[in-house]
């Protein structure tokens, strides 16, 4: 699958946003955010300063969900208008190159992008907090950084679906809009909704498996039950969840997530442009 | 090689863009193709290159229907110019040729010879942002040789060129077939284009063939009469009817010229009639139809 054409478009879309200080324009703002987050995250509490690592995280959490998401969600979304404006799709579409090797070789160059990014973002803070509060904040802060970067490469997936369905650039912007919003605040919203109109009687199993429908909650779950013993009270991520919720079956829905807008993805471009 | 397609119809929901196309494309040969905007010339281009697949009909590349399998590998030997394209600003020419030279599985280096005669090492080392319209026109040449084509499709290929970057780019063109015998289709608006550098036109109009061949076959099978030009310093009424007896018609005058259209049929008779009042006139030349007139015949 990786072949020297999807590692030479993978080049292209990754020295891209490295020449466009893409990288390092997101990277920094995004290590100011952190730092900021992580030292003023206990203001509300009366507290400032670096805290805990579990506190530190449970903070970085809210910014990394609504913050990874557009960032991704806007990374891929013109992949497909931007190609086709500068007319060199057709080329691609002439060319010796399967649909999945353009695909792929797009996504591999944004998400590595898209990686560089959230890692330069989080790694700033996490050395700082890693040097305030102790080497045991290591591990945890690092499987932070993954479930963050899974969150990112999950969204990026999706703009890649939302690129390939819609190819007019407004359409796009909308969609992608909607899509965050879906995802960050009206989905959880609406399960409140569903919790109050069940009056609490929904049942945890098919509340747990409507949570598995937002990577958002994905991610908040991974972090509650991947780091720490730290009572992470984040909206929905509260819920006492059922036994068989592990960081294994978690990582195989995101890796779901991942594959299955991919997957239709391919499906619609050959759709659109190939038939 | 051959790329045939036969009683190819291509429609997307309710809109008919290619009906019954048959194209024989003969190895070596320069096919053109000419249609109005939204005849289909694009789809049909499209569907030569394995892009769209015809909701009817078949195409075949020497005498096979190709799998997916098959049109990547016929892909390996296509080079294909699309009309409109601006690259990336932010790419160098020489980063551009190197990508589309890894996505072909072309080698840049090999090329080098020809990719010299359409831009210079000066202008590939700048970035695509800072390119002319006719710069950008020359790196879609350069990317659609990259893998050294049998096949070459050209969408509008001297689109936004000035005269001398047209006959430069014809020029190189002419190089390139010399180097090896290629295939190539030549869509164009620029009729006089057309006419000077295919082999063969096709003419396409509502998705329809409406004419395909050489261009003095697609004259005389379509009865358009020949133009004769007579150099005259003022109007001759004696000679308008001589021309009238010997049936010319459309007669008119322009620029120091009475011109009148004559039939294929009886063009020596009415020479020799001429010529029986040479004194009347300093010269005369009868001229093949313009593409632009059989065209507009079929128009």
């Amino acid at each position: 699958m990786f072949t020297d054409a999807t590692r030479a478009i993978a080049h292209k879309e990754l020295s891209d946003k490295l020449k466009s200080k893409w990288v390092v324009v997101i990277g920094s703002g995004f290590a100011l955010f952190t730092l900021v987050i992580t030292y003023f995250g206990g203001a509300p509490a009366g507290v400032s300063g670096f805290m805990s690592i579990d506190a530190s995280i449970a903070s970085l959490t809210s910014l990394v969900t609504y913050f990874i998401p557009i960032l991704a969600l806007t990374l891929g979304g013109g992949i497909i208008a931007d190609e086709q404006e500068k007319g060199t799709l057709g080329i691609f579409l002439a060319s010796p190159i399967s649909v999945g090797e353009f695909i792929m070789g797009k996504f591999a160059g944004l998400a590595i992008a898209l990686i560089l990014s959230i890692v330069a973002g989080l790694g700033i803070a996490g050395a700082i907090l890693i040097f305030k509060t102790g080497i045991d904040a290591v591990g945890p802060f690092l499987v932070f950084v993954v479930n963050s970067v899974i969150l990112g490469v999950i969204f990026l997936s999706v703009s890649f679906l939302i690129s390939i369905l819609l190819y007019e650039r407004t359409k796009v912007i909308a969609l992608t809009i909607f899509v965050w919003l879906l995802f960050t605040i009206i989905y959880d919203l609406a399960l409140i909704g569903l919790l109050i109109i069940t009056k609490g009687e929904i049942g945890i199993s098919l509340f747990s498996i409507l949570l598995m429908f937002n990577p958002v909650d994905i991610y908040r779950i991974l972090n509650f039950i991947s780091i720490g013993e730290f009572q992470v009270l984040i909206g929905l991520a509260s819920v006492e969840l059922p036994a068989y919720i592990r960081t294994s079956m978690l990582l195989g829905i995101s890796l779901i997530w991942i594959i299955a807008p991919l997957g239709i993805s391919y499906y619609y471009f050959k759709k659109r442009y190939l038939e | 090689m051959i790329l045939e397609l036969k009683d190819v119809s291509k429609s997307y929901e309710k809109i008919v863009a290619v009906d019954a196309v048959s194209i024989e494309i003969k190895e070596g040969e320069v096919l053109g193709l000419v249609g109005p905007n939204g005849s289909g010339k694009s789809t049909l281009l499209k569907i030569m290159l394995g892009i769209a697949r015809p909701t009817s009909g078949k195409v075949l590349v020497n005498g096979e229907e190709l799998s997916e399998k098959g049109w990547k590998e016929f892909k390996r030997s296509v080079g294909y110019m699309p009309e409109r394209v601006s690259f990336y600003d932010n790419l160098t020419g020489t980063e551009t040729l190197r990508l589309f030279a890894r996505v072909k599985g072309g080698r840049l280096r090999s090329l080098k010879g020809v990719i010299d005669r359409i831009l210079s090492e000066d202008v590939l080392q700048r970035k695509v942002g800072g390119y002319s319209k006719g710069m950008r026109q020359r790196l879609n040449l350069a990317q659609a040789l990259l893998n050294e084509p049998d096949f070459l499709v050209l969408d509008e290929p001297t689109s936004g060129l000035d005269p001398v970057g047209i006959k430069e780019f014809y020029d190189i063109l002419d190089e390139v077939k010399s180097r090896k015998k290629l295939t190539a289709i030549l869509s164009s608006h620029i009729l006089a284009e057309i006419e000077d550098k295919t082999n063969r036109v096709a003419v396409i109009k509502n998705g329809s063939l409406k004419a395909i061949g050489r261009l003095e076959e697609l004259c005389s099978g379509m009865k358009i009469p020949l133009r004769l030009y007579i150099t005259i310093s003022r109007k001759d009424v004696f000679l308008e009817s001589l021309l009238k007896k010997e049936g010319a018609v459309d007669l008119s005058y322009k620029n120091g010229y009475l011109i009148a259209s004559i039939s294929r049929k009886n063009k020596l008779e009415l020479i020799s009639a001429i010529m029986d009042e040479k004194d009347r006139f300093s010269d005369f030349s009868i001229r093949e139809p313009s593409l632009e007139e059989v065209f507009f015949g079929v128009h």
